[in-house]
């Protein structure tokens, strides 16, 4: 069950102070980076809405960002929509079709539901790769980034297009805890839990499964549609299957179920491709060595392990009994359950 | 209010339930007898719609909910608690009972409101853990409090949705007999205008709470009647009852 | 053209030696899930290091040389892994386990970018192989014949096995009910362990065969990955004959589906696969009752 505890809240504010003073001051490079980290960001975090509080695992989140970029520079580039009612449009239309995929799979368990995601991005996959109207394997460039003017900010620069990412980060994230709090995040999180029981309760299981599925999607269009703008150009490979599995290391890594953990996964995947890329090609290697080591630490992940020690701390000197030893104790009957 | 009408399951050659009808009235106590493999739980089963029956018909307050689904029926009123201790382990007790009463109150897909911060929910989740004793153990996690106390939240959860006709399977099936007699206690101090259905084991518990008595043998009804017949009767003596009778 | 035979005798026989490579891949993935639900994401990776083994011993030794070798090496490197990671992995949930495999697909991904580099290898086809044999009127490549061959005859003999044999009696206990089977004396573990070998060494042969038909890239196993998976979802998790059916279902939908309705190919087999999951949530074949 979500909770805002002071730590998050501490985290939450340090992580915020240091993006804006990083916006201040960084040079083009820096810039890009915050822009690509905002972005990474609110793809992770709607992942972790579905997979840390809703035990959907999916893989299909890369395709919905995908989803979300195409639909932004097709209803630009191709429609010629002003670019605010093209990210409307796009958010709008990635969540009808999560809530659907959502709705579908959400019949299924475990490994068939991540089966059934990943069977569906690569479905979106194919239809943008082939049909001749996305632009098939070249993508789409010249999209058009929101004009800001009538407020006197100009996006093109890319100061401005890093704050306006954060921003909407910010959003985001508001939006998503404000979700997990209320009653839809709530029952889903019962549902994970105990889905027999939820359902013996009177709950419609596969409506609130579809429900958060569908605001998950539209965030991760959100996620999309700032891509194609920072860029500037769509490309198929967005929704690349791999793309889904990187987010899904993402949030393992920065901390499954705590949102704030995932945006601190991102924060440290970002920032560790651009180091470990500067002096090798071999960046997967690192990668896939640093995931495993966290799965089978069993730890959950940089946020997550950061909590449990503080709470194991805590608890030594007070000697009271640690919510959050508890919530570590429920993602380890999590894993089980799943199996 | 809860009306069963010739009601009847086999899986291959066995009959679990068998043709049974039954009939209980707004706030009736009713207990379900029967020994191990009588179909007790099947027939609860199919009650609530874990379990879809071969034949026969279920109304709940008059209307034909046999082609309901789980929820549906639930969200009509019938719910139910569980032999094996069905909860939210990784949650607060108050928590559980959270989740619980926001779909009494219709708040269980709201994406505004906190559920479990409504003034509604959280009258329903103090009142039922008063009735169940479960005060002093609102924010312990469920891992964390002793099997008895499971017990009392397994019957609380299913009391939170407000039910009209709430199913026990055994209750009391697990612990000693003391927390059986509190149990016995505590059934006393529901709400009397709602109806209960209870299979249980506990003869002691059983003769004192029912307003009425059903035998199942074999997935048949073979007595239905009040304790004072039940006690009486020669026929539950030969199958279920000889122990409890001669003593 | 598509009235004559020549063409569906030729399409048919492409369609049929996709399925038996899929089949030699997903035929590994799908018992080892159905043993022990264990999700092997980086049976692909196994399978692309297997083209590789394939190549480079073939350089040597010649192509059968390189199809004797390659299985036994990724078999060898199935060990390393399940005592590495996969044994410990073994009941730590889906999740976990598509994770830590996700993560072994970028080791390995980079381990043969740095061993072979990134350029493409090619394997040659062996000299006996390399004509073309009338087949129904249609001129079509030995060594296309020979893979369809002898992924019949590994179907063959796995069937013969998994159906005849004592020990295949007790893999069928163990995907039935392991917990079963542990009651009744079988080492599951050991089993599970024998079962995995077994499946590294035929994704291994995949890669060796698939190596002269394809151009052997370190990226193979991901692109392999998806169709394996999807194969084995359609045809059931964890039975011997949902992966004959789903790779058979698999290469027709693909092979005609891009010949007669070129833009809705791919597309075809994503839809199927939907259907299949909400239709038949547990495939076609599955391997519990």
């Amino acid at each position: 069950m979500f909770r805002h505890t002071a730590l998050r809240f501490w985290t939450l504010g340090l992580v915020a102070a240091a993006a804006v003073l990083r916006v201040l001051t960084a040079e083009y490079f820096g810039l890009e980076l915050v822009a690509e980290i905002a972005i990474l960001a609110i793809l992770v975090i709607a992942l972790d809405m579905v997979a840390g509080f809703g035990g959907m695992v999916s893989l299909c989140h890369g395709a919905l960002m995908g989803a979300g970029a195409y639909g932004y520079a097709m209803l630009t580039v191709k429609a010629g929509l002003a670019p605010p009612a093209a990210f409307a449009g796009a958010v709008a239309i990635t969540g009808a079709a999560a809530w659907a995929i959502g709705a579908v799979c959400g019949r299924s368990q475990g490994i068939y539901f991540i089966m059934a995601t990943l069977a569906f991005g690569q479905m979106a996959y194919s239809i943008v790769f082939e049909q001749p109207a996305f632009g098939g394997d070249d993508g789409m460039s010249g999209v058009p980034r929101i004009d800001l003017s009538l407020i006197g900010v100009d996006l093109n620069d890319p100061r401005s297009f890093a704050f306006f990412c954060l921003l909407l980060l910010g959003g985001v994230y508001w939006f998503a805890t404000h979700v997990l709090q209320a009653g839809l995040g709530r029952t889903l999180t019962g549902i994970m839990h105990n889905e027999q029981r939820m359902r013996a309760l009177g709950v419609n299981v596969w409506r609130i499964k579809a429900d958060m599925f569908g605001l998950s999607g539209m965030i991760a269009a959100v996620a999309g549609a700032l891509a194609a703008q920072h860029v500037m150009f769509v490309s198929p490979g967005l929704l690349n299957w791999t793309v889904s599995g990187e987010a899904l290391v993402v949030v393992i890594l920065g901390g499954l179920g705590t949102i704030i953990g995932p945006v601190i996964g991102a924060i440290a995947f970002v920032m560790l491709k651009h180091e470990i890329s500067a002096h090798t090609d071999y960046w997967h290697l690192f990668v896939g060595v640093i995931l495993i080591a966290v799965v089978m630490s069993r730890a959950n992940g940089i946020f997550g392990w950061v909590e449990q020690r503080l709470s194991r701390a805590r608890k030594v000197t007070a000697g009271d009994a640690i919510d959050a030893q508890g919530r570590t104790d429920a993602a380890g009957t999590r894993a089980r359950d799943d199996a | 209010m809860l009306e069963t009408r010739g009601l009847s399951k086999r899986f291959g050659a066995v009959h679990v339930t068998r043709d049974v009808s039954l009939r209980l009235q707004r706030g009736e106590r009713r207990v379900i007898l029967g020994p191990n493999g009588a179909g007790k739980t099947t027939l609860f089963n199919q009650l609530v719609g874990e379990t879809r029956p071969d034949a026969g018909q279920i109304l709940l307050a008059g209307e034909d909910v046999t082609g309901l689904t789980v929820q549906a029926r639930a969200r009509r009123g019938l719910s139910r608690s569980y032999q094996r201790n069905t909860l939210f382990d990784g949650l607060t007790v108050e928590e559980n009972l959270g989740l619980a009463a926001a779909v009494a109150h219709g708040h269980w897909h709201s994406i505004r409101h906190d559920s479990l911060t409504r003034h509604d929910v959280r009258d329903t989740v103090r009142e039922v853990a008063e009735q169940l004793r479960l005060m002093p153990h609102l924010h312990a996690r469920v891992g964390d409090v002793s099997y008895g106390v499971r017990r009392q939240l397994e019957v609380a959860v299913a009391l939170a949705t407000r039910p009209l006709v709430l199913l026990m399977d055994e209750p009391t099936s697990g612990v000693g007999p003391e927390m059986s007699r509190g149990f016995h206690d505590l059934l006393n101090d529901l709400p009397r205008d709602l109806t209960l259905l209870i299979i249980e084991h506990d003869m002691d518990l059983a003769f004192a709470v029912a307003d009425s008595i059903t035998v199942l043998n074999h997935g048949e009804v073979v007595f239905d009647g009040s304790p004072e017949d039940a006690r009486g009767s020669r026929l539950l003596k030969d199958i279920y009852l000889g122990h409890w009778a001669d003593a | 053209m598509q009235g004559d035979l020549g063409f569906w005798v030729l399409q048919g026989l492409n369609a049929l030696q996709l399925s038996m490579l899929l089949f030699l891949l997903s035929v590994g993935l799908t018992v080892i899930f159905g043993l022990m639900h264990f999700v092997n994401l980086a049976h692909g990776a196994l399978y692309a290091f297997g083209a590789y083994a394939a190549a480079t011993a073939g350089a040597a030794l010649g192509f059968w040389g390189g199809l004797l070798i390659a299985p036994l090496a990724v078999a060898a490197l199935g060990v390393l892994l399940y005592l590495g990671c996969i044994r410990r992995m073994r009941r730590a949930g889906p999740m976990a386990q598509v994770l830590v495999t996700f993560g072994l697909i970028f080791v390995m991904l980079d381990l043969t970018r740095i061993v072979w580099g990134a350029q493409a290898l090619s394997a040659p086809v062996p000299a006996v192989l390399d004509g073309r044999v009338a087949v129904l009127g249609v001129e079509y490549p030995a060594y296309r014949l020979f893979v369809i061959a002898l992924g019949l005859a590994i179907w063959g003999a796995l069937a013969l096995v998994l159906n005849r044999t004592q020990i295949g009696a007790m893999i069928r206990a163990g995907v039935d009910n392991d917990q079963m089977a542990a009651c009744m004396g079988i080492d599951v573990e050991r089993m599970f362990f024998v079962v995995f070998c077994v499946g590294c060494a035929l994704a291994g042969l995949a890669g060796a065969v698939a190596a002269p038909i394809l151009s052997v890239t370190p990226d193979m196993g991901l692109q392999i990955l998806v169709p394996t998976l999807i194969v084995i979802v359609i045809g059931g998790l964890g039975s011997l004959n949902g992966a004959v059916a789903g790779s058979l279902i698999y290469g027709a939908v693909q092979t005609f589906g891009a010949v007669l309705f070129p833009q809705l190919a791919s597309i075809l087999i994503y839809g199927l696969l939907a259907a299949v999951l909400i239709l038949r949530p547990a495939g076609l074949f599955p391997a519990r009752g």
